[in-house]
């Protein structure tokens, strides 16, 4: 089902990945909220688990911090199994989507924490708590309470109470959600500016794909404790391995045809290679679709309504056998844009990005 | 539909809805006056009345007042009275006492409220209120079916063959002090539960991540944060133990002393209403100086939240 792409390749070929994560499972009950969860993180590689509520994503995040254990498979960090590992000593740093600071405790001493618990006290803690408030740029608020400061300033407290313990893996619950949108999308910046910058290794869980096509090195889509497909946030974006995958990220079309002979025709005339055969689905985004004079070409529709959003035109295209597709053309292409009503003939720009699946 | 009838609506409305409004927009003090009338007729105007025969010499015919001058002599009586002393530091030594067990017995129950799953919660939910769905007396009285000489506790251990003769536990502090936990127990469990439920479970995970055990963070961090609920159980179960008069009563057997019970043989049996004021005075000071003392320590205790939202 994996869709493999030539970087993919690439990276599986490096040593022994931070996290592995090997065929997990867990259920409660008689719920199967995992079900052979497999992901390997390299050194210094921002992963975003995402998916709609439900899917498993927070499950699976619990699993690798140690906050619950797994029926099935194993969880390795460095290569070392974490099945054996209680909580307190793995080293992973969990940043949590309430951020969870402790209300009684100055900021300070709140990142003091980690460092009071393995016994490291005095000037060393001193020294690497003011390296860690100075980190997240909040070197003047170590003698504040968690309740005096906004929500951007919590959030940089909860990573900074993480990142003084040095963990060899950052775990991010939606870390964004208590946020503001305007505060939401510079924090995602300057987030994954910081964590690249440090070098970490870190694990996000959002089910908002904005976030992780802006957070991430890789993009695993879950659905119903399945992880789908593990892939940069562009290929992603471009080859969706499945039709759930397509419908997930981005706006998508769909339409049945027919496939035969390792081809599928396409309603433009075009063909497109595909290794499925007999009734298949095709998948093309809105920009992969151009609209045209009806004499142009064969494939024929006519528009229902168009807005224009910025610098792009946003069609919505009834096709003669009846499929509802959405077009996306730049203004500039065309001097008027096609008026609600108008016949057209639409065209596939570039069919190898369309996608084949097999009928659902 | 048009701007011009909603205006009209709003001052269409009955003066009965203005006034439920008025009520309802808490603005000063008008959604207490019910409750502040009832307290001033049959809790204040009492109390002053009590008080005003403390201090003054009564002389009492029929059951009536028939004259009353100042005096100070009932208060100092008291104050010099051996009895006094000792009976107030009876009550004293068993309410902190109470206190402290309640403490030490509640506790873990609403520990394992916090870290348990939903079903514990429910059981220790039901568990805790159940009791106190019964009157104080009835599960007064229960207790001497199980102290009693041919009682639950002394039949089970003289059939196991560990005592020949019956423990007389019934009408000794010791019966006293094991029905004053019982009945107070869920008083001191409720406030911890609420304290420790108001707080983010997020964060003994958020302690365990960051390396500390199971003990550091009940040490680190549950205590601390659930020291106002600690200090509402405790302020509770004193009050209540220091002044009940239901336990000792009937588990004391008549003979056990301790405020409640004085007052009520001062005022009931000797008719010295007098002295009975002025014991109620006393129990009421006394037992405010020790609420004050918790809420010190309560206040030194959590002075994180007075930070809040500066």
């Amino acid at each position: 089902m994996m869709h493999q792409h030539p970087r993919t390749a690439s990276k599986v070929a490096s040593s022994v990945p931070v996290l592995r994560i090997g065929a997990v499972g867990k259920q409660f009950g008689a719920t199967k909220v995992l079900e052979k969860c497999s992901l390997d993180v390299d050194e210094g590689e921002i992963v975003t688990l995402l998916g709609p509520s439900g899917c498993g994503k927070t499950t699976l995040l619990r699993c690798i911090a140690g906050f619950l254990d797994a029926d099935q498979g194993d969880v390795r960090i460095d290569g070392q199994d974490m099945g054996p590992i209680p909580v307190n000593r793995r080293p992973v740093g969990v940043v949590f989507q309430s951020y969870a600071l402790f209300p009684h405790m100055t900021v300070a001493r709140n990142v003091a924490y980690a460092l009071k618990m393995q016994g490291i006290r005095g000037a060393e803690a001193d020294r690497r708590v003011a390296g860690a408030l100075a980190t997240v740029s909040l070197q003047d608020f170590g003698d504040r309470y968690p309740s005096q400061l906004s929500g951007g300033q919590q959030q940089r407290v909860a990573i900074a109470r993480v990142l003084v313990m040095e963990p060899r893996v950052l775990l991010l619950d939606e870390p964004f959600n208590a946020l503001d949108a305007k505060l939401r999308s510079s924090m995602q910046v300057e987030l994954r500016q910081l964590i690249k910058r440090l070098g970490l290794t870190a694990i996000f869980v959002t089910h908002d794909q904005e976030e992780a096509l802006t957070m991430s090195d890789r993009i695993a889509i879950m659905r119903a404790g399945r992880i789908e497909q593990a892939a940069p946030p562009d290929e992603i974006f471009d080859y969706p391995a499945t039709a759930y995958v397509a419908d997930f990220i981005g706006t998508s079309n769909f339409w049945k045809a027919s496939a035969a002979g390792g081809t599928v025709p396409l309603p433009d005339g075009q063909r497109r290679q595909t290794e499925h055969s007999g009734d298949v689905q095709i998948m093309a985004r809105p920009h992969n679709l151009k609209l045209a004079e009806p004499e142009a070409g064969e494939w024929r529709g006519h528009v229902q309504f168009h807005r224009t959003i910025g610098a792009l035109i946003e069609y919505h295209v009834e096709t003669s056998d009846g499929v509802l597709l959405q077009v996306a053309t730049m203004r500039q292409e065309r001097a008027a844009p096609f008026d609600d009503g108008a016949a057209v003939s639409l065209h596939i720009i570039d069919p190898t990005y369309c996608a084949v699946y097999p009928a659902s | 539909m048009t701007d011009a009838a909603v205006p009209q609506q709003i001052s269409g409305r009955g003066l009965g809805e203005r006034l439920i409004d008025a009520l309802l927009s808490g603005r000063g003090i008008w959604p207490a006056v019910p409750a502040i009338i009832v307290l001033m007729v049959v809790a204040v105007v009492p109390f002053v009345i009590l008080l005003s025969l403390g201090f003054s010499n009564i002389v009492v015919s029929r059951g009536e007042i028939v004259s009353q001058t100042f005096s100070l002599a009932h208060l100092t009586n008291a104050l010099t009275d051996p009895l006094y002393w000792t009976t107030f530091q009876r009550s004293l030594n068993l309410a902190l006492t109470t206190t402290l067990l309640c403490l030490v017995f509640g506790y873990p129950v609403a520990y394992l409220f916090l870290v348990g799953g939903k079903w514990t919660k429910r059981a220790i939910l039901i568990l805790t209120i159940a009791p106190l769905l019964t009157s104080g007396i009835v599960r007064t009285y229960a207790w001497l079916v199980i102290l009693g000489g041919r009682g639950v506790v002394n039949s089970t251990l003289m059939n196991l063959g560990l005592i020949d003769q019956p423990l007389r536990i019934m009408n000794t502090h010791w019966a006293v002090l094991i029905g004053m936990v019982q009945i107070h127990l869920p008083v001191m469990i409720l406030p911890l539960i609420a304290v420790m439920s108001r707080h983010d479970s997020r964060l003994v995970e958020a302690s365990a991540n960051l390396g500390a055990s199971r003990l550091a963070t009940l040490r680190t961090i549950v205590l601390p944060l659930s020291v106002p609920g600690i200090g509402t159980g405790a302020a509770l179960v004193f009050t209540l133990s220091y002044t009940t008069f239901v336990v000792p009563q009937l588990l004391g057997g008549g003979n056990y002393l301790n405020a409640a019970t004085m007052i009520y043989e001062q005022v009931v049996f000797s008719l010295e209403w007098s002295k009975g004021s002025v014991s109620s005075l006393i129990l009421m000071v006394t037992c405010l100086i020790v609420l004050v003392a918790i809420a010190l320590v309560t206040n030194h205790f959590t002075r994180w939240t007075k930070g809040r939202d500066a």
